[in-house]
């Protein structure tokens, strides 16, 4: 019996050891799942997406903690560390010059997928009409640009990848590519571009890319690369990565970039324009960010109620909770616009021609009595605003009296200053029921942040039509990013136009945005550098573009060389019931000063380790 | 208790397979050391060179240890001299990293315990009979330029007053309204001095630092900014100055 029952058990484990074990792994998804389907193929493209290095409400340019980069990949809630923040446009909680070094981004995988997207879609071309696969493959060239994008205005030269990697197939020699020169990443974006442009859609569902968006990327980084050929061949650090060419670009070659610049710019004529749906300038300045139907949209990043990872914080980041949820129902505000960066639409006018600053009846006499500019007033909130009903009553503090000139009053040391200041809200001058610093208002210099630190607030992308507080919490705003608009289009083109010297151009397309802001026009006698490069901060200010543009002008190191930023202050004078207002140092007085390094953030160390093929790394560091 | 021989064994058994797994470390530490001095090219009496710390470095590259080695930097101290006693013996490139001096070729060598390497530099401007005249709170400061080797010399930017309350006092160590604020752009920002272009009274620089607070001792020194690679100065030596009560 013994026996019998042994000769079955082997008999068995001798049947069964023929079956071969080529289940296919549950927990990964093959080919076919993939790109068998259009379903299947958007939710592969919805990741690319995802991780599309848009820099929108919730980028954060130097990362976070160790292993969290800086695009929103760990629900980051902290809007306030925005570029603008460390270069000028705003001053915020970066102690200084803190981006320079970025985050080692180094998106390879997922330009990976993007290759792998290439190379699998034709091989199941037959599930799909032709035109399909060629918007896809369009598609993906565009994407693949973008990385690229993102990688050649961080690094200069880096290895262009054409193909998917594979690895043991391939060896590690084979897998260590060696960088590319600057010029030949930024003609490969172009020539991608050039690609999907041909192929992509006219039309494509909200939140994914169609040619123009292709045609939009393509000025930008052509403008980028013309002006990296032309004022980083008069600033630069020198260093071996110069000399082989991975940083740098040969000044002869701006031209040609301009020009291809121009050329994509103009591929938009006609398609899209400039958002002027309300009759009011302010008003329509103000909504042109908040309407998802917006002419002037080409390419949004979206955001949905629902789940609090679709969701961002702007609304409760960039205004005064105060602690006592005051114009939002949490959250907190910590980055605040210069006075530097208001004065870009023209001088305030706040001191008589003794010296004296102007008396105000109220705050909001400053700007109703200035004349300026809605696009301005759009941007920014100034000192008696309103906002969901609220008053942007923010005080630095209130004198008792005042009969001192301006410039002497502001240039006494802190002490000899005798204004009543406080570090709380609810804190009353003496003698009356006025609180000190009002419930927007200041905090001194050794005090916290949540409150402005220069006397304004940002109103770009403010949804003032949510006056619900209780929906104006962290990770409750769903206002779409807007990541390509046509006044960037006309402001690419128009700056290539000063450089190639076709002012013509250029004051049409600088005119049309100017009327739209509530401007007067310029004439052909403006078209210098410096007014389309004055134009264009003040269009896309907090739209995360200034830092890139100080730097592709290579005046970074000029503009932020030991640098303070100022604020507008408001004061109350007690004994004459008025308020004056002081041009002074921001609260915190912080330096920004930025190294020549910083033209070109390191490559990561730990892609140096990976890869000595990557040598030599950039100048000076 | 009565131990059984298979227990004993197995207590025998997980003691080796706890211990299996440990290797002994005997890799040597961190127990060589470099340090020197960076001497003014030419100087008999063996003077430093006019720093403030960190203002430029010594960058090492572990050559022993990879053919691209990460580098690390040690930063000159404000005496002009360095010291790392924390290295990896091996054999090394040493170079100086930033600065306003003409370029020292790099050195490479082994780095041993006690290790020592001196380096001799030249500033592209000296300041010299530098003259610190206080009046009242306002304090004027001078000196007189010379150029060791004259041509090629990088742009000047910038005078720069450097006023601290310790000796520590230089770019990045002074205090900002005594200091950045009351800087001389030469003549403005945008259009730089050329060395081979001023005149002999523009080599004589002065500055005025006004405001200061009575009672107070202050350290004060003058410096000259190039348009480098890095924005790098000379610096003048220190003196200190006691502003008086009243």
């Amino acid at each position: 019996m013994k026996k019998l029952l042994a000769v079955f058990i082997i008999g068995l484990a001798a049947l069964s050891s023929c079956q071969k074990l080529d289940i296919l792994p549950p927990n990964i998804l093959s080919d076919d799942q993939i790109f068998s389907s259009q379903a299947g193929i958007e939710t592969y493209l919805a990741q690319v997406y995802r991780k599309l290095p848009i820099e929108d409400f919730t980028y954060r340019p130097a990362g976070r903690n160790a292993g969290e980069g800086g695009f929103n990949l760990h629900h980051e809630w902290e809007h306030f560390y925005h570029a603008g923040g460390a270069c000028g446009e705003m001053v915020g909680p970066y102690g200084g010059m803190d981006i320079g070094n970025g985050f080692g981004y180094w998106p390879y995988d997922d330009i990976r997928a993007v290759n792998y997207l290439l190379e699998t879609l034709p091989k199941y071309a037959k599930n799909y009409p032709a035109a399909t696969v060629a918007n896809l493959i369009g598609e993906a060239h565009f994407l693949r640009a973008y990385y690229y994008f993102a990688l050649a205005k961080r690094y200069g030269g880096i290895p262009i990848i054409k193909n998917v990697q594979n690895y043991p197939q391939q060896s590690i020699k084979d897998l260590q590519v060696p960088r590319d020169k600057e010029e030949d990443v930024w003609n490969f974006i172009g020539d991608d571009l050039d690609s999907a442009w041909n192929t992509m859609p006219a039309t494509n569902e909200t939140g994914r890319a169609d040619k123009y968006g292709a045609a939009a990327l393509k000025s930008r980084a052509m403008l980028y690369a013309g002006s990296i050929a032309k004022y980083g061949s008069q600033n630069f650090v020198g260093g071996a990565a110069r000399d082989q060419g991975f940083v740098g670009i040969s000044a002869d070659k701006a031209a040609g970039f301009y020009q291809k610049a121009i050329d994509a710019a103009k591929l938009l004529e006609g398609h899209y324009s400039l958002y002027r749906k309300v009759a009011d300038k302010l008003t329509n300045y103000t909504d042109l960010f908040l309407d998802v139907q917006s002419p002037e949209n080409i390419l949004t990043r979206d955001y949905f109620s629902g789940e609090s990872e679709r969701m961002h914080s702007w609304d409760a980041t960039m205004s005064p909770n105060s602690g006592m949820n005051y114009m939002t129902g949490d959250g907190l505000s910590r980055a605040y616009p210069t006075l530097e960066l208001v004065e870009r639409f023209g001088i305030l006018d706040v001191t008589n021609a003794d010296g004296t600053p102007k008396r105000y009846n109220q705050l909001a006499d400053l700007w109703q009595g200035q004349n300026l500019e809605p696009r301005l007033l759009a941007t920014v909130y100034f000192p008696g605003e309103t906002l969901r009903g609220k008053l942007f009553d923010q005080r630095r503090g209130i004198y008792p009296t005042f009969n001192y000139k301006s410039a002497d009053e502001v240039a006494k040391p802190g002490g000899d200053r005798k204004f009543a200041s406080s570090g709380d809200h609810n804190t009353l001058y003496a003698g009356s029921n006025m609180t000190v610093i009002g419930n927007a208002g200041m905090f001194p210099s050794s005090g916290a942040d949540n409150n402005t630190r220069t006397g304004f607030y940002v109103r770009k992308y403010i949804n003032y039509k949510q006056t619900d507080l209780t929906k104006i919490t962290l990770f409750s705003s769903t206002t779409h990013w807007i990541e390509f608009r046509y006044a960037e289009v006309l402001l690419n083109r128009a700056e290539a136009d000063i450089e190639t010297g076709q002012t013509d151009d250029a004051l049409i397309c600088l005119n049309d945005i100017r009327d739209r802001a509530g401007a007067s026009p310029l004439t052909l006698a403006n078209m210098v550098v410096d007014t389309v490069r004055n134009e264009r901060c003040k269009e896309l200010a907090f739209e995360n573009h200034y830092w890139w543009d100080i730097k592709r002008w290579r005046i970074a190191d000029v503009v932020l060389n030991n640098a303070r930023f100022h604020g507008l202050m408001p004061y109350y004078v007690y004994d004459e019931g008025k308020y004056i207002f002081l041009k002074e140092p921001e609260t915190f007085q912080r330096n920004y000063n930025f190294d020549k390094r910083f033209y070109y953030e390191p490559l990561p160390g730990g892609q140096l380790n990976s890869n000595p093929n990557l040598y030599p790394q950039n100048p000076n560091y | 208790m009565k131990l059984r021989i298979s227990t004993i064994m197995l207590g025998v058994s997980m003691l080796m397979a706890g211990t299996s797994c440990i290797k002994k470390d005997n890799f040597p530490g961190p127990n060589a050391s470099l340090t020197g001095s960076l001497f003014l090219d030419g100087s008999s009496s063996k003077t430093t060179v006019q720093t403030s710390t960190g203002n430029f470095n010594i960058r090492l590259e572990e050559l022993s240890y990879s053919a691209t080695p990460a580098p690390q930097d040690i930063p000159i101290k404000n005496d002009g001299t360095y010291e790392n006693d924390k290295l990896f013996a091996g054999h090394y490139r040493v170079s100086i990293k930033g600065g306003a001096f003409w370029p020292v070729a790099p050195v490479e060598t082994d780095i041993r315990q006690g290790s020592k390497l001196d380096f001799q530099m030249t500033p592209y401007l000296l300041l010299n009979n530098f003259k610190a005249t206080l009046t009242d709170t306002v304090l004027a400061l001078t000196a007189d330029l010379s150029a060791p080797i004259d041509g090629g010399i990088p742009q000047i930017i910038e005078i720069d007053p450097y006023v601290n309350t310790t000796k520590f006092v230089g770019p990045g160590a002074a205090i900002y309204q005594f200091s950045e604020s009351q800087k001389l752009p030469v003549p403005s920002a945008s259009s730089p001095w050329d060395w081979s272009t001023l005149t002999p009274a523009q080599k004589s620089i002065g500055v005025t630092v006004t405001g200061l607070i009575r009672g107070r001792t202050f350290f004060v020194r003058l410096g000259v900014k190039f348009n480098n690679d890095d924005k790098s100065s000379n610096l003048s030596e220190v003196i200190q100055v006691d502003v008086p009560k009243q």
